[in-house]
């Protein structure tokens, strides 16, 4: 194998990340109000199609994402609703989300199938920066979103942990009981971070549409990316910049296999090598789970429970 | 929430009317026909046309029932392993890959060792095959889950992955024991006839789709449902899946039964898997893995509240309108299959809504503003 396809591998890597960047980060804002949305995978689905269909009767891009984003608020919203007002099991509202976003997803895509994305996200140019060697493609070869997504990590961590209403949401996700007390609302914290999540997921669902799938294809578009991106989010002990370095690797991972098989190289059968990413992902949330790594890992303390204040 | 001077609130009841354990499903599948309508209007179908086909094609015609039949066999098997496991608070949500090694174990089986043995005790093997390879497959979550509190809702998803792919490589990317070697066609190797059981015909001359498993998985049913019920073993995992910690207090084992009640679950979806060798494909069939048996029985457990004979109702009525979909995008007006699983979902979403007012009721109460 030459030294451009490895380049390629590493350049495509970090594209990946921007989604499971993009995902994860709505999976943290989520989490740490203490809701566990699963329906990340049918999320970006739904942001995937919702965006394709708008870009290819307008050929609006800008418009397309909005779109998305706005259904992302739609079924996060949903889920809240269902999570936080009525109390219901939130795994399993979330695994509904995910067949719902999946079915509604394939039954809006079905007659776009196979139909070419019509609109692309152009790379940023660098102009001489993008010379320098290894560095110059891989760090500076990518479109806008990509940039603006390291930055959005980076304004989300200063959100969480450096301002007031990161303390407060925090709190939320730890001890809402307290926050109650404080006389601040759980139940808009909760709402308005998870409303906040699902924006983001169908965000990334649209703008992996537009910058990495080829056409709208059921199947193959995220085939399991949303599911790698919770494993993400305990990578990242619910940290915004940690999803970076997490994405970075798990997007590797997700890359090797088409690399191996554009490459013709023929170690494993590529089905063997397409277990890879999924097989890398589950390996690492075993090494999370020794007593010495859940103590450094930090999950919000009040995770996937309902409050209620009579109940306390 | 307060809406002109009156709060509304939820207040717990004490004793649930027995007339909304059926209104609140009857009402999510009403409320969820409407949101399909809507969809198959914004997409220029005529949604009553499409239901009354759905109807006919699903449940009511003779052909229609007896597909449905056929398809909720397996789909018994892996709500039936949702509610096994949903009901303790454990999320396995990999039937669908338990299916496909329960798929993988019984084929293996039904062509390395039945031809030696008679029919009684060979399909007996065959499925035992298949729930042992179903709870293999779940038997790292279950251990991870057990010993060290990994989340078995990501890795029993993951690892559905990973089951596709040894599927396909079994019979696209290998010329191994899997795979038929008399064709050059990549298909399944198909077992002996004595593991094989034929298609009912329920008194008729026609040949249906619906296979003696049936009963099998109906029996499956009943037996959870007694092992829930009446025995020890289900008393324990009763109170440990409402309190873990009296559980403990009370020296229940809290490591067997969670991974017990994983890796007996995992065996249910396998035995489903096995289903499918022993009744229609008779091999290994990458084409029937498409269709997300496993995915949809979570919707089915759920909708049946974990009680294991409701979930051959439901598994039921998800069958048909699975059957129905499929000939509703074979139609002259072709919509996409993929409304039966937007129905799914929706259906799924309300159930778990109007759960809340299963338990709580509303109430209306005037506040003065000071």
């Amino acid at each position: 194998m030459n030294a451009n396809a490895w380049l390629l591998t590493f350049s495509d890597a970090i594209s990946i990340a921007t989604t499971l960047i993009l995902a994860s980060l709505g999976a943290i804002l989520t989490e740490r109000s203490g809701v566990i949305n699963l329906g990340v995978e049918g999320m970006l689905l739904m942001g995937a199609v919702s965006g394709f269909l708008v870009a290819n009767s307008t050929g609006n891009l800008w418009l397309a994402l909005f779109v998305a984003v706005l259904v992302g608020v739609v079924l996060a919203t949903v889920h809240a609703a269902l999570t936080v007002s009525l109390r219901s099991n939130q795994i399993v509202s979330g695994l509904a989300m995910v067949i719902f976003g999946t079915g509604l997803a394939n039954f809006l895509g079905k007659p776009v199938e196979g139909r070419p994305r019509p609109v692309v996200i152009l790379d940023v140019d660098f102009g001489p920066l993008s010379d320098i060697p290894f560095i110059g493609p891989v760090v500076f070869g990518h479109d806008v979103f990509t940039y603006l997504t390291w930055v959005i990590a980076a304004i989300l961590s200063f959100y969480l942990h450096r301002t007031r209403p990161g303390l407060v949401l925090r709190a939320t996700g730890d001890a809402p009981a307290t926050v109650d007390a404080q006389g601040a609302s759980v139940t808009r914290i909760r709402y308005a971070h998870t409303i906040a999540g699902g924006a983001l997921m169908c965000f990334a669902g649209a703008w992996f549409m537009f910058a990495r799938g080829v056409a709208w294809n059921q199947a193959a578009t995220t085939n399991g990316i949303g599911w790698i991106a919770l494993a993400l989010v305990v990578f990242a002990s619910w940290r915004p910049l940690r999803a970076i370095i997490g994405a970075v690797l798990f997007g590797f991972s997700l890359q090797v296999p088409f690399t191996l098989q554009s490459q013709q190289i023929r170690i494993l059968p590529p089905e063997i090598v397409a277990m890879f990413p999924y097989v890398v992902t589950l390996a690492v949330l075993v090494a999370l789970s020794t007593p010495r790594a859940r103590r450094l890992l930090g999950a919000p303390k009040m995770l996937g429970q309902p409050f209620v204040r009579d109940e306390r | 929430m307060i809406v002109a001077g009156r709060r509304i609130q939820l207040e717990a009841r004490l004793v649930t009317p027995k007339w909304l354990a059926f209104v609140v499903p009857v009402l999510s599948i009403v409320v969820a026909l409407v949101i399909g309508a809507v969809f198959l209007l914004a997409t220029g179908h005529a949604p009553l046309r499409a239901y009354a086909d759905l109807l006919d094609n699903g449940y009511t015609s003779f052909y229609g029932i007896t597909d449905t039949l056929g398809l909720a066999t397996p789909l018994i098997c892996t709500g039936l392993a949702a509610a096994f496991a949903f009901r303790m608070n454990l999320y396995n949500i990999g039937e669908e890959g338990q299916l496909y090694l329960g798929m993988i174990g019984s084929a293996w089986a039904g062509i390395a060792l039945a031809g030696a043995l008679p029919k009684v005790v060979a399909i007996p093997v065959v499925l035992v095959a298949g729930a042992c390879s179903g709870a293999l497959w779940v038997a790292v979550p279950a251990f991870l889950r057990a010993r060290l509190g990994t989340s078995e809702i990501v890795s029993t998803l993951l690892l559905n992955y990973v089951a596709l792919n040894l599927v396909n490589y079994f019979i696209f990317g290998s010329r191994g024991f899997f795979r038929d070697p008399t064709t050059s066609f990549p298909q399944g190797r198909t077992v002996e006839p004595s593991v094989r059981l034929g298609a009912l015909s329920f008194f008729t001359d026609k040949r249906t789709n619906t296979y003696p498993t049936l009963f099998i998985a109906i029996l499956l049913a009943a037996a959870l449902y007694w092992l829930i019920k009446r025995s020890n073993y289900g008393y324990e995992t009763a109170v440990f899946a409402d309190s873990p910690s009296t559980a403990r207090y009370a020296g229940m084992n809290a490591m067997w039964l969670q991974s017990s009640v994983l890796l007996v679950s995992g065996a249910i979806a396998g035995v489903g898997g096995a289903m499918y060798v022993i009744g229609p494909a008779g091999k290994v069939d990458p084409g029937l893995l498409q269709i997300g048996m496993g995915y949809a029985g979570i919707v089915v457990a759920a909708l049946a509240r974990y009680n294991f004979l409701a979930v051959i109702l439901t598994a039921i009525l998800f069958g048909g309108l699975r059957v129905g979909g499929a000939a509703l995008q074979a139609s002259s007006d072709p919509v996409p299959i993929a409304i039966a699983v937007v129905l799914q979902g929706s259906v799924l979403l309300l159930a778990l809504g109007g759960e809340i007012f299963r338990r709580n009721r509303l109430r209306v109460v005037k506040v003065s503003v000071s």
